[in-house]
């Protein structure tokens, strides 16, 4: 025993570094667990405040870049508003003709960015809306470019999402044109794939991506991105496929919470098939 | 004030720091770590041992905060903290944190950080772990190792004060 003592006093730098990370490795297999949540819950709390209050602090690095996009942006958003109101209009006109009413399912929650994290390991924002405006963990965020993510975590006031840049984010999307299918992931960088698209379907690039029918987290035909880029590797099933996001993240200022919760007749249906 | 106090607030601070304001220091969305600057200074001073523990609670600190992946950075700060440990020499402390050797000594450190952090990140994905270990990992280390020139001509001068 006296021996085993004297290794383990000989040797503590190591014990103490076996035991940290052993504590580490086991935190890190118990992500989902409630108590970790609530833990978080309340710490996103206090620094979603904190990001509140500092966020009224300009980047001097890259204001000045940040200045130029926006002026540029502005010329493109003008032009784009004359469009949009001509198409409007004959949206209106033909929607009329079809009798058809219009109608958005969804509730929006407008919410301010207060925070960002967008160093490329752990991309996520920090909102300042919460639970009691009605924000629940997986409903969808948009901006008015498309998808941005959706909601990881929340406190009373505030909440975190996972932007579609993220190496857990996962959707089901489709080809707009095409309507070919697939999976969207973050494929590192500022690119997306789409993963599982058989060498035989239709993708080209310029075509655009949307969310699709098939998704339980996610409502339909919302913008995810551009295709830019398609390659078939020889002896693979499947098409390379790489989308650019529709949404900038570095300018991302305000969003959408869409709250829709997954359908629960739905989600029963399907996991009692699967079973 | 209690040696130990004093390093939790500063930690703490640090951690806050890093999570907040460091954001406004960011190049092309590189971020300095200075809580690998901070960790290595306590590896220095304090060791092996304790550091491995004040890199652990500090990377627990900022996993509770980002709100993804607990247990990622309390793992890579701990190891961070006991590979810098091992350039712990008590006769030396001083001599090391206003020397060049600091920078190369944060540099080894943050690189270390960056491999065993991309190593977890990229695990099941289809990230490619050198492409961000290059495009992230290496301009995050220079940059970080750049912030510690700040701390370095601090303990050189005050070195130089004192002889």
């Amino acid at each position: 025993m006296q021996r085993l003592f004297t290794i383990v006093r000989l040797f503590k730098e190591y014990f103490v570094l076996a035991l940290l990370s052993v504590i580490s490795l086991a935190l890190l297999s118990l992500n989902d667990n409630s108590q970790i949540r609530t833990i978080r819950a309340y710490t996103i709390g206090i620094v979603g405040t904190l990001q509140s209050a500092i966020s009224i602090i300009p980047n001097f690095f890259s204001l000045e870049t940040e200045n130029e996009i926006l002026r540029q942006q502005n010329v493109v958003l003008t032009d784009e508003v004359s469009r949009l109101r001509e198409a409007r209009l004959e949206n209106l006109r033909l929607r009329e003709m079809l009798q058809l009413k219009e109608h958005s399912p969804f509730r929006l929650v407008a919410a301010d960015v207060v925070g960002k994290t967008l160093d490329l390991l752990r991309n996520s924002i920090t909102i300042n809306a919460g639970e009691r405006d009605g924000i629940r963990i997986n409903m969808p965020i948009v901006s008015e470019a498309g998808l941005v993510g959706r909601v990881i975590a929340t406190s009373s006031h505030y909440a975190v999402a996972q932007l579609m840049v993220n190496r857990d984010f996962r959707a089901s999307a489709k080809i707009q044109r095409s309507r070919v299918m697939g999976i969207l992931a973050w494929a590192g960088g500022e690119s997306l794939q789409l993963k599982n698209v058989a060498k035989t379907q239709d993708v080209i690039e310029g075509d655009l991506a949307m969310t699709s029918e098939y998704s339980n987290v996610f409502p339909r035909d919302i913008k995810i991105g551009t295709v830019t880029h398609v390659a078939e590797r020889e002896g693979g099933l499947f098409k390379e496929i790489q989308i650019r996001p529709s949404v900038d993240f570095a300018m991302l200022e305000h969003v959408f919470v869409i709250t829709t919760t997954p359908n629960p007749e739905r989600q029963a249906l399907e996991s009692k098939v699967a079973k | 004030m209690n040696r130990t106090i004093k390093y939790l607030l500063i930690s703490l601070l640090l951690v806050i720091v890093q999570t907040t304001i460091a954001r406004l220091l960011s190049l092309e969305g590189i971020t300095p770590d200075l809580l690998v600057v901070w960790l290595v200074y306590l590896a220095l001073t304090e060791g092996q041992l304790r550091a491995s523990v004040w890199g652990f609670g500090i990377g627990l600190c900022l996993d509770l905060i980002s709100g993804d992946f607990l247990g990622l950075s309390a793992l890579t700060k701990t190891l961070c903290a006991f590979v810098t440990g091992y350039f712990y020499n008590e006769n030396k402390t001083q001599m090391t944190l206003g020397s060049y050797r600091f920078l190369l000594i944060v540099l080894l450190g943050g690189l270390f950080h960056s491999l065993t952090y991309f190593l977890i990140f990229t695990l099941g994905t289809d990230i490619s772990f050198w492409r961000v270990v290059f495009q992230l990992g290496l301009t995050t280390t220079l940059y970080t190792a750049t912030v510690s020139l700040i701390p370095m001509f601090a303990f050189s001068r005050k070195l130089a004060l004192r002889a």
